[in-house]
């Protein structure tokens, strides 16, 4: 088991190294003058050379390209993380500030994705091709059609136009004022958990589909236990292992989809900010932020693998 | 069976050869398809009907898409516009069928640019392995570290605004799925003694690939491609919506959904409505189509793909 974390690791380093080259390669290396992105094309042409070469060097854009990715790699480092064109704050100070709000969002609906999916996943596999697995199959690939922001705009409409409702704008933390943190929380987490829900359905539905199948189930079936301590005891937790897999693949789908979904509910998270970023194109925010994803997203696939091989020995050994 | 049965052939025989040109034996390969499995030929004749809208979008939009009128602004759908009008008056229906457009157009550009690059390179990572194969694998593994519309986004960004751009954003963010798939299918036919025959005949390398080993991956490819269509279709809607889109005034659907939020504090419905549920339709037909594929040619790729 050891020696597996260690590769493990060692892999998830190498992958973490190369994702930061590729970030700044396709940030930097690019074409597409940042100049362009903070004065706008008009105002750029009106800036002399002279002056476009002043702010260049000032950003640290005029020196090598090497010497930049490492001062990155410095500032990373540090954990100062550099600053945003615009606003005074720094990377740093925006990720502690919104990081939390976007944390819960994607916990709860992780959370939310299990508490429907396997269920429904459970009640589709005890009678294949019933009716109600027909109903919940095509709910489950009409989910994986509707994309989360229109779900979205559409619930933020139905609450305002059916109740008059609104969630709050403010930034709170669980701590200060669970209630209206709750009230920001609660739609985008709803809306990424049902398109999790969708895909974890699906594949637990064929994993179950497939276990039961399986000798070890005839057995205990034979034994005269009655099907639900079958389904729930014997077949469930290795009919789960993919879908812990799986789980962890989503959270990719999670991170992104975070960010057209907290740009629908005006939540002010951190796929806000990468959505502000965007639109202003302010590329060394960008740059930490896509950075920051794809770190925590590769971390949280390795602690997925982690959890899979201390589950399932064979994994250990492949 | 035929040893025993001679006669099941002549039938076969006696049809004239006109008979079984290739329209016709694509036109019985869909019935058999439609008669197995009629949901997913529903499914693919909504698909074919979307791709008609596309097609003819200039004859059965009512209005010009990009013609604003100021007498009729941020109207609800009447008989005049059916599915309304928004801030600058310009039909909502005509924007929806000439947005079908340029989703198509990013979508199937985005999948035969990037599915395609990324199967021909798992091709060749399952067909010669080795240190070629291992560092493909890292590079292919470096890709998928990144949730995919945040590494479109990046791209579309670094890139600037425009069609091309958001083709190759997206096109990049396939070539891991197509990679893998395909070079697990490859990986799987090296082994079959036919391939090895070839070999043993001394078949090039160039020779063994095109002519033994890549028509069997066809299926998985279309399998594949039709699958993939449906999230290009998502992923373009949703960089339209963040404004790293194709540029406005092109109607797209991820454009009007990001219109509509700035057509005042609150949306109209309609302009909510309407291009969710084209994208939404839109996504369906081809998941559907892409299953029903799937379960005609190969139902073993279930779960793979």
């Amino acid at each position: 088991m050891y020696s597996y974390i260690l590769r493990r690791l060692a892999f998830g380093a190498v992958t973490v190294l190369g994702v930061s080259i590729v970030v700044f390669f396709v940030l930097r290396v690019l074409p597409g003058d940042p100049l362009v992105a903070i004065f706008g094309p008009e105002g750029f042409t009106k800036l002399t050379p002279e002056a476009r070469a002043g702010y260049m060097a000032q950003l640290g854009l005029s020196d090598p390209l090497i010497v930049q990715y490492f001062r990155w790699v410095g500032d990373i480092l540090t954990g100062s993380l550099g600053h945003s064109f615009f606003r005074s704050e720094s990377v740093a100070e925006m990720i502690e500030r919104r990081g939390p709000l976007t944390a819960e969002i994607a916990a709860i609906s992780v959370v939310l994705s299990w508490l429907v999916g396997i269920p429904v996943a459970i009640v589709s596999a005890l009678r294949p091709n019933s009716f109600g697995d027909n109903i919940s199959r095509f709910i489950s690939i009409l989910f994986l059609a509707v994309p989360g922001f229109w779900l979205a705009m559409l619930i933020v409409l139905a609450l305002l136009f059916g109740f008059g409702y609104r969630a709050p704008l403010a930034n709170v933390t669980f701590f200060t004022d669970p209630l209206s943190n709750l009230q920001i929380v609660i739609g985008p987490a709803l809306v990424l958990g049902m398109g999790q829900a969708a895909y974890i359905a699906r594949m637990a539905r064929s994993s179950l589909l497939e276990v039961v199948r399986e000798d070890y189930v005839r057995t205990a079936r034979a034994k005269g236990l009655n099907g639900r301590v079958v389904i729930a005891l014997h077949a469930l937790p290795n009919a789960l292992l993919p879908v812990i897999t799986l789980s962890g693949i989503l959270l990719g789908f999670v991170l992104a989809g975070s960010i057209p979904v907290e740009r629908a509910f005006g939540t002010p998270g951190l796929g806000y900010a990468m959505y502000t970023a965007v639109s202003e194109r302010d590329i060394f925010v960008m740059q930490n932020l896509v950075f920051l994803y794809s770190i925590v997203f590769v971390l949280l696939n390795i602690l997925v693998d982690l959890t899979s091989a201390w589950l399932d020995p064979r994994i250990r050994y492949r | 069976m035929s040893i025993t049965q001679p006669d099941a052939t002549l039938p076969l025989a006696r049809i004239p050869a006109v008979e079984r040109s290739w329209l016709l034996r694509a036109l019985r390969v869909l019935r058999t398809f439609a008669r197995r499995s009629p949901m997913s030929a529903f499914w693919g004749c909504v698909a074919a009907g979307i791709i008609f809208m596309a097609v003819a979008a200039p004859a059965l939009a009512p209005r010009d898409p990009t013609r604003a009128d100021f007498r009729h602004m941020a109207k609800p759908p009447s008989e005049l516009n059916w599915f309304g009008t928004d801030q600058i008056g310009r039909d909502t229906l005509s924007r929806v069928i000439y947005g079908s457009r340029a989703s198509l157009t990013v979508a199937a550009g985005a999948v035969l640019l990037g599915t395609t690059f990324g199967a021909l390179w798992g091709l060749a990572c399952g067909y010669f392995g080795g240190r070629f194969d291992i560092i493909s694998q890292r590079f292919i593994e470096f890709l998928q570290s990144f949730p995919d519309l945040i590494l479109a986004m990046a791209i579309a960004m670094a890139l600037g605004v425009g069609m091309g751009t958001v083709i190759v954003a997206i096109a990049i963010t396939r070539i891991p799925f197509g990679g893998r798939v395909i070079r697990a299918v490859v990986l799987s036919l090296k082994e079959l003694s036919y391939v090895e025959a070839a070999r043993g005949l001394g078949a090039s390398h160039l020779r063994m690939m095109a002519r033994h080993i890549l028509p069997q991956c066809v299926a998985p490819y279309l399998i594949l491609a039709t699958t993939h269509l449906g999230v290009a279709i998502i992923i373009e809607a949703a960089l339209g919506f963040l404004g790293v889109g194709i540029p406005p005034p092109t109607p797209t659907w991820g454009n009007m959904l990001a219109d509509s939020l700035n057509a005042g504090l609150v949306p109209p419905w309609w302009l909510v409505l309407f291009p969710g549920a084209a994208i939404t339709l839109t996504v369906l037909a081809f998941n559907l189509l892409g299953d029903g594929i799937r379960d005609a040619l190969d139902p073993r790729l279930r779960g793979a793909v």
